[in-house]
C-alpha cells in the first residue's frame, strides 16, 4: 500500500515514466477484482441452472398457462326430421358480438355505442365491460345471437375492438308443430326439454378444440386443431308432421270448444310403438325462449309427464282380464243390478239410468259401471293387479321423452275394500296417455305390449325396434276388437254417435273421470274425457289416444268430447297412410239417433264418490239389488241370420241386435259365415264370419 | 506504425460473433413488436443493421488508432465536455424522459451511452496523470467533481448507466489503489445518489419496493396512512413493476436446458416488456435454452479475460486503466442486466451491450472494445 507521497514529488514526477507500476497492491487488487467478477459470473450461472433445468418444468408450465388458450370448435347440432323428412328442427348460422375489454378505448362511449345499436343498457353494459377489465379478462360478450341488421349496422363502424362470432342458433321452422315431442334448446344450444334434451348427446355431436397461442392482449397468434369437431348426428322422428298437424289442430279445437282446460293426443302405431303425433294443448313454440315469469306449463308435456285416474277407458283393461281367466265371453250375461250397487260404506250407481242383466259387450258398449265391478269382481284382486300391469300401467312405457310418469297402480297389499271395484271401472289408478295408447296397441295389435318410439333414424341407421311382449292371447286380443267396434257401432255404444270414419271400421273406449281434487281431497265435477280407439279393426294402422282434461257436465263425457277428435284424427291419419277401405264406399249413413237418447252420451262416467247418498235411496237401491240378483232367464238359442253380402258394420250391428256373438276375420264384405245361415246357435257359442274385398 | 502489431483475434473473434448473433437474436425478440407498432417484423432489425456498420467502422478505426494517442488533455477533456454539453441539451431537447436528441425522425442518440467511453478515457487519463498521488484531495476533489456531474446529468435520465458509471470509476480507482476509506466514502456517496436518484421517481422507488416487498406489507406497517404507496402508485400499477420480473423468469425457464428453438420463444408475444432491448437476454434464454444463455456469459468472461489480461500485459498505466475501465464498464453492465433478467436484482433499465436493441449503446460499445482491441495488440 502506497503511504501518501509529499506533494512535491508528485509534481515533479515524470508523466511519461515508462515503469510500469506492478506492485503488490496492484496485481492484488485487480484479483480481488478478477474475482468478484468471477464470482458474479457463477451467480448468474447458478441462477441460470436453477431457473432452466431445475424449475424448467415449473415455469415451462407457468408460461403454458398464460399463453395457450384452449377454444372450443362449436360442432354444428344435428337436424331433427319427421318420417317424411321435412324439417323440425334445425341449426343456422347467427352473430354474437363480443368485446376485447383491454382493448376498448373509452368504456363510456363504447357502451353507449354498443347499447343503442343493440338496444342494450348503457349503465349496466358499461360495468360489465369495466369489471371484465378489471380482472384482466380479453373477452366479454355484448350481445349473442344478434339480428343480421344489428351486425350490419355495427360491422359498418368499422371498430376494431368488437368482434364478431358466429353461433349457431336452433330454428324450428314449424313454430309450434310438435313442440312438446322436439322440446327447446337454452342459450347454449343444450337441449332442455324433449328429445332435444333426451337425446342431446346425440344431437350435440362433439366439438372440437382448438389450442390457440396467445399475446398478452388475449389475441391469437397462431392456433392448432387438437380435436376436430364431429358434428351432431341428424335424427329422424316417427313422427309424421302432416298427422302431428291435424292431431293439434284437432285437438286445439276440441279443447276450445268444449272449454276443457288441456288435452292430448297421440297417434301410434301399433305393430312397432312408431308415435305417428304426439299433441298436447296448450303448446309453445320453441323459437321463443321462455318469457320471464312463465310458469312452463305451456311446455309440459302433458302426454307423457302428467298422469290421471283413466276412468272407463280402463274398463278395457277389466274385460281383457275377464276374457283370459274366466268363462265370461262377450254373450255372457252380466247384471247389472237396475244402477244401483251397494258395496261395503258405498253405494255405486250408474251415470243415467241403470241397467238389468245385459251381455258383457254391452257392459263395454254401454260403459256400465256396475257391469265393470261385477266382472271386475269374477276376475278377482290378484289377476286385475296383474292384468293392469300387464297392460304397462304403473311402469314407464320408455319413451324416449324426458320425465316420464310411470304413474300409479297400487301394490295389491294396500288396496282397500272396495279397491277392486274402483280400479274395475278405472278409479284408483293413475295412467298417462303414453300408457292408454300402449295398452290400446295391444289389443289393435294381436295381444302384444310394444314399447313407444320415437326415433325411426339416429344419423343413417335406422334404430331397432324393441322385441314385443304378449301380454294377451290373440283371441283374446280380436274379442277385445270387436267388442270395442260395438262401442263405436251399436246403437247404444257410448262413442256411436260420435265415430264414423267414411269407409272404414274403427273400435274404441270412451272415458270420463271425475278430476280427484288434491286440496279438498274430494273428486270435483270436471271430467277428464278421453277415447281410446283404433282403425281399421281388423287390421289396424294405428292406435288413437285422446284426453282431454277440465271439461264440465254433460257435454263434457268422453264420447262427445274425446271421440270427435278421434274421428276428425283418425280420418286424416287414414287419408295419409293411403289405409285401403274396408267398408264399401256407398256405406248407408248411419241412421239419424233421436234426441231422446243424448243420454246415452253420458254413460261411461265412472262414479267415483257417492259416500253421502240419502240412506232412503240406499234402501230402495237395496231392494233393487236384490230383486234383480236373479240370473236372466236364459232366452230360446236364436237362429243365426245371413250375413253373406254385408257389410262389417252391418253384421256387427245385426248381430248385436240379435244378441249374437260374432267374430270377425278378414275386412271388405262378409263371404262366409259358420255355423251356416239359419242354423241354431247354441249357448256361448259365436258366428264365425270372414269377409273378403 | 512501425511496429508490426498482431490482432488479438480471439476478443476480435468473439466481438464479431456477438454483435452479428445479437442482430439475430434482435430480429426474432422485437419482430412481433415492430409488426404490431410499425407494420413490419424488420423495422429493429434493419435500423439496427445500419447502426452496425456506423459502430462496427467506429471499431475498426479505433482499432488501428494507437491509444497513445488519447492519453491527452486535449482529447479527455473535450470528450467529458461534449459529452456533458450533449447531456445539458438532451435534458431539454427531450423534456420527458431526457434520453433522445432526435436527428430527423429515424435516427437518434442517447447522449449518456456515449458518456461512457468519455468518462472511460477521462477516467484513464486523470488516474494515470495522479497515479501516484491517487490519494490526496487535490486528485479526488476534482475526480469527484467530473464524475458526480456526469452521472448527476445522466441519472436523471436512467438509474442503470450512472450505476455502471460508479462502479466503473470505483474499480478503476480501487485497482490504481486508492485507500479502502476512500472507496467507502465513494460507494457511500454513490449510494447516497443513488437512493436520491430513486427516490425522485415514483417508479423508480416502486421497482425498489417492489423488489424487497412485493405485497406492500412492510410499507404498510411503516407508513399506515398510505402516502408512500399513492406516491408509489403514481405512474405504474403495482402490478407491472413485478410483472416484468414474473414474466421474464417465465421465459428463461421456460427455455429449460436447450431451448424452444430460434423464432419460437412466446413470451415475447408482448408478454415481455422490452423484449428486444434489456430483456433480450430473456430471449435468447428461452429460445436458445441453457446452450445460449450460457454461451452469451461465456462471451462476456472471453472479454472479461482478454480485457484484464491486456491491463496486466499493457507497459504503460494509460493503456492500463484504459483496457480496465472498458472492460469493467462492459462486464458491469452486462452482468447487471443479467441478473436483473434473471429476477437477482431489481430493473435497472440497461441494455445488454452488443445484444439489445439501440444504435447508440451499439457504437458506443463497439468504439470502446475498438480501443480494447488496440491495447490488446499493443499488449502483445
Amino acid at each position: 500500500m502506497p503511504v501518501q507521497e509529499p506533494l512535491t514529488r508528485i509534481v515533479l514526477m515524470d508523466r511519461q515514466e515508462l515503469r510500469p507500476l506492478r506492485d503488490l497492491s496492484y496485481s492484488t487488487r485487480l484479483t480481488w477484482l478478477a474475482g468478484a467478477a468471477l464470482l458474479w459470473a457463477g451467480l448468474i450461472f447458478g441462477q441460470l441452472i436453477s431457473l432452466q433445468v431445475i424449475h424448467h418444468k415449473d415455469y415451462a408450465r407457468l408460461a403454458w398457462q398464460q399463453q395457450e388458450m384452449k377454444v372450443d370448435i362449436p360442432a354444428p347440432r344435428g337436424p331433427i326430421f319427421d318420417r317424411t323428412g321435412q324439417p323440425m328442427a334445425m341449426s343456422i348460422p347467427v352473430e354474437s358480438v363480443s368485446v376485447n375489454p383491454l382493448k376498448v378505448p373509452d368504456m363510456g362511449v363504447a357502451s353507449e355505442i354498443l347499447a343503442r345499436i343493440l338496444h342494450l343498457d348503457a349503465g349496466e353494459l358499461h360495468n360489465r365491460i369495466r369489471q371484465a377489465y378489471d380482472h384482466q379478462r380479453g373477452f366479454l360478450w355484448v350481445k349473442r345471437k344478434i339480428s343480421s341488421a344489428e351486425a350490419e349496422e355495427l360491422r359498418s363502424l368499422h371498430l376494431d375492438w368488437i368482434d364478431f362470432a358466429t353461433e349457431s342458433q336452433r330454428h324450428y321452422p314449424n313454430g309450434t308443430l310438435a313442440a312438446h315431442v322436439l322440446g327447446s334448446v337454452d342459450h347454449d344450444e343444450r337441449g332442455n326439454a324433449g328429445i332435444e334434451r333426451s337425446l342431446d348427446a346425440e344431437l350435440r355431436g362433439h366439438a372440437g378444440q382448438e389450442l390457440m397461442l396467445t399475446d398478452v392482449k388475449r389475441r391469437g397468434i397462431d392456433s392448432q386443431v387438437a380435436a376436430r369437431p364431429h358434428a351432431g348426428a341428424p335424427l329422424t322422428l316417427t313422427i309424421d308432421s302432416r298427422i302431428q298437424f291435424a292431431a293439434e289442430r284437432e285437438l286445439a279445437k276440441g279443447v276450445e270448444e268444449h272449454h276443457a282446460r288441456t288435452g292430448s293426443v297421440i297417434v301410434m302405431n301399433p305393430y312397432n310403438g312408431e308415435i305417428l303425433a304426439l299433441a298436447n294443448y296448450p303448446t309453445f313454440d320453441p323459437n321463443e325462449p321462455p318469457k320471464p315469469g312463465d310458469d312452463g306449463a305451456h311446455r309440459f308435456d302433458l302426454a307423457v309427464s302428467v298422469p290421471f285416474e283413466p276412468g272407463s277407458v280402463f274398463k278395457v283393461v277389466t274385460l281383457s282380464a275377464a276374457l283370459e281367466t274366466t268363462e265370461l265371453r262377450p254373450d255372457s250375461p252380466i247384471n247389472c243390478y237396475n244402477g244401483v250397487l251397494r258395496l261395503p260404506g258405498r253405494v255405486i250407481h250408474e251415470a243415467h239410468h241403470g241397467f238389468g242383466v245385459i251381455p258383457m259387450h254391452e257392459v263395454l258398449e254401454r260403459s256400465s259401471n256396475i257391469g265393470a265391478i261385477q266382472i271386475g269382481f269374477r276376475v278377482g284382486a290378484q289377476n286385475m293387479y296383474q292384468y293392469a300391469r300387464r297392460f304397462g300401467f304403473g311402469s314407464t312405457t320408455g319413451i324416449r321423452l324426458p320425465a316420464e310418469s310411470s304413474g300409479v297402480v297400487r301394490r295389491l297389499d294396500r288396496w282397500g275394500t272396495t279397491s277392486l271395484a274402483s280400479i274395475s271401472m278405472g278409479h284408483e289408478v293413475s295412467t298417462t296417455s303414453m300408457q292408454l295408447a300402449r295398452a290400446c296397441a295391444a289389443i289393435a295389435n294381436g295381444g302384444l305390449l310394444i314399447k313407444p318410439k320415437l326415433i325411426l333414424k339416429d344419423g343413417d341407421s335406422f334404430t331397432p325396434t324393441a322385441a314385443p311382449v304378449r301380454i294377451l292371447k290373440p283371441q283374446t286380443a280380436i274379442t277385445m276388437r270387436q267388442m270395442m267396434e260395438g262401442v263405436v257401432i251399436s246403437p247404444h255404444g257410448t262413442a256411436h254417435r260420435h265415430v264414423h270414419l267414411a269407409g272404414y271400421t274403427a273400435g274404441g273406449k270412451t272415458g270420463t273421470a271425475q278430476i280427484f281434487d288434491l286440496k279438498t281431497h274430494h273428486y270435483t265435477h270436471q271430467y277428464n274425457a278421453s277415447f281410446i280407439g283404433f282403425a281399421p279393426v281388423t287390421n289396424p294402422a294405428f292406435v288413437i289416444a285422446v284426453t282431454l282434461i277440465g271439461t264440465t257436465g254433460n257435454g263434457g263425457m268422453g264420447g262427445a268430447v274425446a271421440a270427435p277428435v278421434f274421428q276428425a284424427v283418425a280420418t286424416e291419419a287414414l287419408r295419409v297412410l293411403d289405409v285401403p277401405k274396408d267398408l264399401p264406399d256407398a256405406e248407408p249413413q248411419p241412421e239419424q239417433t233421436q234426441p231422446a237418447e243424448d243420454d246415452d252420451d253420458a254413460d261411461d262416467l265412472a262414479i267415483a264418490d257417492l259416500g253421502s247418498t240419502d240412506p232412503n235411496v240406499m234402501e230402495e237401491t237395496a231392494a233393487q239389488i236384490a230383486g234383480a240378483e236373479e240370473p236372466a232367464a236364459p232366452e230360446t238359442g236364436p237362429r243365426v241370420p245371413n250375413f253373406r253380402g254385408k257389410t262389417m258394420r252391418a253384421v256387427v250391428e245385426e248381430a248385436a241386435a240379435l244378441g249374437l256373438a260374432v267374430s270377425l276375420d278378414g275386412s271388405g264384405i262378409a263371404r262366409a259365415q259358420y255355423p251356416p245361415a239359419g242354423s241354431a246357435l247354441h249357448e256361448g257359442e259365436r258366428v264365425r264370419v270372414e269377409f273378403a274385398r | 506504425m512501425a511496429l508490426k502489431l498482431k490482432t488479438d483475434w480471439i476478443l476480435f473473434t468473439t466481438i464479431l460473433l456477438m454483435v452479428f448473433f445479437g442482430a439475430v437474436m434482435l430480429y426474432s425478440a422485437s419482430s412481433v413488436m415492430a409488426q404490431l407498432k410499425y407494420g413490419s417484423s424488420w423495422h429493429f432489425f434493419f435500423r439496427q443493421l445500419a447502426w452496425m456498420a456506423v459502430a462496427i467502422s467506429a471499431m475498426m478505426l479505433l482499432k488501428r488508432t494507437n491509444y497513445r494517442k488519447l492519453q491527452n488533455p486535449a482529447v479527455a477533456f473535450p470528450a467529458v465536455g461534449i459529452a456533458l454539453v450533449l447531456l445539458l441539451v438532451v435534458y431539454f431537447a427531450d423534456p420527458n424522459h431526457h434520453r433522445w436528441i432526435r436527428l430527423g425522425p429515424v435516427v437518434g442518440i442517447q447522449p449518456s451511452e456515449l458518456a461512457k467511453p468519455a468518462l472511460v478515457i477521462f477516467l484513464a487519463f486523470f488516474v494515470t496523470l495522479r497515479a501516484r498521488a491517487i490519494n490526496t484531495r487535490y486528485t479526488l476533489l476534482p475526480a469527484a467533481l467530473a464524475v458526480g456531474l456526469i452521472t448527476a446529468g445522466v441519472g436523471v435520465a436512467d438509474l442503470g448507466t450512472p450505476i455502471v458509471m460508479i462502479a466503473t470509476v470505483v474499480a478503476v480507482l480501487f485497482v490504481a489503489g486508492l485507500e479502502w476509506r476512500y472507496c467507502m466514502i465513494a460507494l457511500g456517496m454513490a449510494a447516497m445518489g443513488v437512493v436520491f436518484l430513486v427516490a425522485s421517481k415514483p417508479y423508480r422507488l416502486a421497482r425498489i419496493v417492489h423488489y424487497f416487498d412485493p405485497d406492500y406489507k412492510i410499507v404498510d406497517t411503516i407508513d399506515p396512512k398510505g402516502r408512500v404507496k399513492a406516491y408509489l402508485n403514481t405512474s405504474l400499477t403495482s402490478r407491472d413493476t413485478n410483472y416484468q420480473a414474473e414474466q421474464s423468469k417465465i421465459a428463461v425457464g421456460a427455455g429449460g436446458p436447450l431451448g424452444l428453438g430460434l423464432m419460437q420463444g412466446k413470451q415475447k408475444l408482448l408478454y415481455l416488456p422490452e423484449a428486444h432491448t434489456d430483456f433480450i437476454y430473456a430471449v435468447v434464454s428461452e429460445e436458445l435454452g441453457l446452450v445460449g444463455s450460457i454461451g452469451v456469459l461465456v462471451g462476456f468472461l472471453v472479454i472479461l479475460w482478454r480485457g484484464l489480461r491486456a491491463t496486466v500485459l499493457i507497459p504503460d498505466d494509460f493503456g492500463r486503466y484504459l483496457a480496465l475501465g472498458i472492460t469493467t464498464m462492459l462486464v458491469v453492465q452486462a452482468f447487471m442486466n443479467m441478473s436483473v433478467v434473471l429476477g437477482m436484482m431489481p430493473n435497472k433499465g440497461i441494455p445488454l451491450p452488443m445484444i439489445s436493441s439501440g444504435g447508440s449503446s451499439l457504437v458506443s460499445t463497439l468504439a470502446s472494445l475498438g480501443i480494447l482491441l488496440n491495447v490488446s495488440e499493443h499488449a502483445g
